[in-house]
Formats: C-alpha cells, sequence, structure tokens
C-alpha cells in the first residue's frame, strides 16, 4: 500500500535555488534594521539575518526563509510568480504616474508676517520686488496648469502668506476662469492663508468666485501662539475669528484647518482635538513637522522622535475615536449626511506614519 | 573634539560608499575624504550639538564604519539584484512601453 514520502524527501538544495530580490534597509539601532521589498513591504531584521537573507543564507523551514519569501525579498530561482508579483504591485503603486497632475501651486509670495519655526517654507519678511511672483511668471503658470490633460484641476495659492499678494491672486484667478472653458477645464481654487490679513473684500471675492480656504489650527490659543509668533502674538485670536467669518460667508465647508505637531503639542492632542470640535471644523490631519525650510533650519524636526509620535499619534486616534462614539458630532447641520462622524484625515498615511518611523529611530 | 581619522584600503572599498556615509553623518560631523596612496582617508570633524558629545570620539568613530558597512551592503544588494530588478520592472511597464511606441510621434 502507498504512503507518503517523508517531508525530507521534497527539501530542495535550497542555496542553489533561491535569489535575491531587490531591497532597500536603514538601521534603527546597533543591531536592528528596518528592511523594504521594492515595493516597501517591510521586515524588522538583526543584522545576523539581514546578513543571512543578503548572502542566501537560508532554507526553507528555517523561519527565517519563510519571513523573506513571504515578504518578496527572495523567490526561487526560474520562479516568475514573486517576480509577476512584484511586477504587479508595482505597476499599481506606480498608476499615479499615468494620471495627468491635477494640483497646480502657485506660490504667489514668499513673503510672511509670521514666522513660524516650523516652516516649511524659507519665508522672508522683506522685499515685494525680490520675493513676490512676477505677472509674467503667473501667467505663464497659468498656461502650464491649463495644459494638464486632466478635465479638472486644481489652483492652490500658496506662500509665505499669499494675501500679501492678493492682488496677484486676483489676477490669476480672473486669468484661469478666463482661459478655463476654451480648454474644457473644470477648475477649482483653493487659498492656503493664515487669515490674519483676512478683510470682506477677499471673503466677498472667495465668496464670489468660489474659493475654498485652508488655513492653519495648531490647538488652542497658548499652543497656537507658540507655535505661530507673528507680531502682536495674536495668531490664535485672528485665525478663530478668520475660519468663523469665511464659514459664515462661505458655508462651513468651504474653509478646512491643518495642524501641525510640535514638541509642545505632544501632550495635548485632545486639547487640539477639542479645539477643533469647538470651531466646527468637521476633521483634523494631525500631521507631523515636515523637514523642510525653517524647520531643518531651527532644528523643529530634532525635537522629537519616532516613539514620542507614534505616541501623539494612538492618544489622538483613540481620542478621535471616543469622541465618534460618544455621538458628538460638531456640525448637526451635516450629521445626517455623515453619519455624526468627526474625521481624522487621512489616516495611517505614509506621512502620519511610516515615514517619521524610517526617517528617525 | 579633535579629528577623527579613519583608514580605507582602496582596493577593498569603494568611494560610493564613504561619500554616502560621509553624507550620512552630517549632522554629527564633516567628512573629507582625501586619497593617500592606496588608501582614503576621512577625516572627521565633530559638529556642535551632534551626538558626538554624547558618544565620544570612538562612538562616532564606529557610527562612520556601521554606515559605511551598510552602504557596502547595499551596493552588494544592488549589484546582486540589478538583473531581477531589470526583469521586475520590464514586467511592470514593457508592456506600457510597447503602447506608447505602437502610438508614434506625439
Amino acid at each position: 500500500m502507498a504512503s507518503f514520502r517523508a517531508a525530507a524527501a521534497f527539501a530542495s538544495d535550497a542555496a542553489t535555488e533561491i535569489q535575491l530580490l531587490p531591497l532597500r534597509f536603514e538601521r534603527l539601532g546597533a543591531n536592528r534594521f528596518l528592511v523594504a521589498n521594492l515595493v516597501g513591504d517591510l521586515l524588522l531584521l538583526n543584522g545576523e539575518e539581514l546578513d543571512r537573507v543578503v548572502s542566501l543564507a537560508i532554507a526553507p523551514g528555517d523561519g527565517l526563509y519563510e519571513r523573506a519569501f513571504e515578504k518578496l525579498l527572495v523567490s526561487g530561482k526560474g520562479q516568475r510568480s514573486q517576480l509577476q508579483l512584484l511586477a504587479l504591485r508595482l505597476r499599481s503603486r506606480m498608476a499615479f504616474l499615468r494620471e495627468p497632475t491635477p494640483l497646480h501651486l502657485f506660490v504667489v509670495t514668499l513673503r510672511c508676517e509670521h514666522s513660524c519655526p516650523y516652516c516649511q517654507v524659507s519665508r522672508r519678511s522683506v522685499d515685494r520686488d525680490r520675493f513676490d511672483m512676477s505677472e509674467e511668471i503667473a501667467l505663464r503658470a497659468v498656461d502650464v496648469a491649463l495644459s494638464a490633460p486632466t478635465p479638472r484641476i486644481k489652483v492652490e495659492f500658496q506662500g509665505g502668506e499669499p494675501l500679501l499678494n492678493f492682488e496677484l491672486v486676483r489676477m490669476i484667478v480672473g486669468a484661469v476662469q478666463e482661459r478655463a472653458p476654451a480648454r474644457n477645464k473644470t477648475v477649482e481654487f483653493v487659498i492656503a492663508s493664515n487669515l490674519a490679513l483676512l478683510t470682506d473684500e477677499v471673503l466677498a471675492f472667495c465668496r464670489d468666485n468660489e474659493i475654498l480656504l485652508s488655513t492653519s489650527l495648531d490647538g488652542p490659543a497658548d499652543l497656537h501662539n507658540r507655535n505661530r509668533p507673528r507680531p502682536g502674538g495674536n495668531s490664535h485670536e485672528l485665525a478663530v475669528a478668520g475660519i468663523r467669518r469665511a464659514q459664515a460667508v462661505l458655508g462651513q465647508s468651504r474653509v478646512g484647518a491643518l495642524m501641525t505637531t510640535t514638541e509642545a503639542s505632544l501632550g495635548r492632542v485632545e486639547e487640539i482635538v477639542d479645539e477643533y470640535l469647538r470651531l466646527d471644523l468637521d476633521g483634523i490631519f494631525l500631521r507631523l513637522l515636515s523637514p523642510y525650510g525653517f524647520a531643518i533650519k531651527t532644528k523643529q524636526f530634532d525635537r522629537y522622535g519616532g516613539r514620542e509620535w507614534l505616541a501623539f499619534y494612538e492618544r489622538g486616534l483613540r481620542y478621535i475615536i471616543e469622541v465618534n462614539s460618544r455621538g458628538v458630532c460638531p456640525r448637526p447641520r451635516r450629521a445626517a449626511e455623515e453619519g455624526s462622524v468627526f474625521r481624522h484625515s487621512r489616516i495611517l498615511s505614509t506621512s502620519s506614519c511610516v515615514r517619521r518611523s524610517l526617517v528617525r529611530s | 573634539m579633535a579629528e577623527i581619522l579613519v583608514e580605507f584600503d582602496r582596493s577593498t572599498q569603494s568611494i560610493g560608499a564613504l561619500r554616502e556615509a560621509a553624507y550620512r553623518i552630517i549632522r554629527d560631523a564633516s567628512c573629507q575624504i582625501e586619497t593617500a596612496g592606496e588608501r582614503y582617508l576621512c577625516r572627521l570633524t565633530p559638529k556642535q550639538g551632534g551626538r558626538s558629545t554624547s558618544v565620544g570620539e570612538e562612538g562616532l568613530r564606529e557610527n562612520f564604519l556601521d554606515l559605511v558597512t551598510d552602504e557596502n551592503l547595499r551596493e552588494k544588494v544592488a549589484a546582486e539584484t540589478s538583473g531581477v530588478r531589470d526583469v521586475i520592472l520590464a514586467l511592470a511597464f514593457g508592456a506600457l512601453a510597447m503602447k506608447q511606441d505602437d502610438a508614434g510621434p506625439a
């Protein structure tokens, strides 16, 4: 009577049949490595394990082979399935490259009356001629934006503080609206502003041209003002007033806010979320510092590490879930539409979690 | 803290890995790479506010050697996987390139 053969009969000469696949790694400590395959799947290995994977000193059944195989770090030689799987996932991951760019940022000035130490832009405070976009450049940029093959584009005004060059914003909006119909484009406008310079004239212009406002709100007044200094120390007061006025004139959904997490924010995530709720903002994006501009020059980026960031993020996420489970909704008018949910925007996005872990161990 | 000198044999150590390691340690030390006969001389000048004040001269040297070791491993992986990487890229995007070719010049 036939019987099953012993497991050993199915073993192969793994050393000659395994091949290494493209990988990247970062050292997280003396003997700890974060290893990523071609499409960004991650695996934690110690130094000895990494050496064994790279030198292919692994074999089916030893545990490490299975971990490396599962993460597409190794494959069987001559087997195309692993390669095809990687290729398929790579193609999906890069699918955005086939889409035309819909978002076009117009940095109309580098000047700003705030002096936030974490600013992503190397802002300037003087010399309008040198640090404002010229009309000539603006009109050329409009043509570039409208030449994008996509039927819908978004034009976002950034700075510095774009309201310091509002006349150029007005000119660009007019030029886009004039040229867009001939190219069958639908255009959405956003002004990213600290709202300190918001006037009735600006609000009326935003209302008449259906322009969205995006502002910065880092939390309660003391935290916000500490993070975002300006002459008079009243950034929070002006931002809150601006949000309220914009909500009244443009509609609640036409103004949004972003926060930036500094060292001073770390123990206060609940207060930050509460501040967003108090102002009837319907979502929050817990956002870490971006390693650009003044954030590097002032060493703000070095003030906290991956562990502190993740602890802050987890506390915030738990609190947001708790808020939602209580049925608290900052915007009763839209409760029926959105199911009374206070949203955490861009949850678990690359920027919010993984990158920080990779950059700082 | 005084300058730290780390030497490598040119016959076994690539300059590319040294340059990458020099870049990665830039927050803690500036690294000047010189050639002297059959040796590469890496002169590390610790920076104020960098980690050298806490880890000391020997710690900084070890850190640099770790970075060079890591870069050497990255070079080895890149060299050994370049062929299969091309295969994967061809599988992923080859069809798109063919479509583009078929479309002819714009």
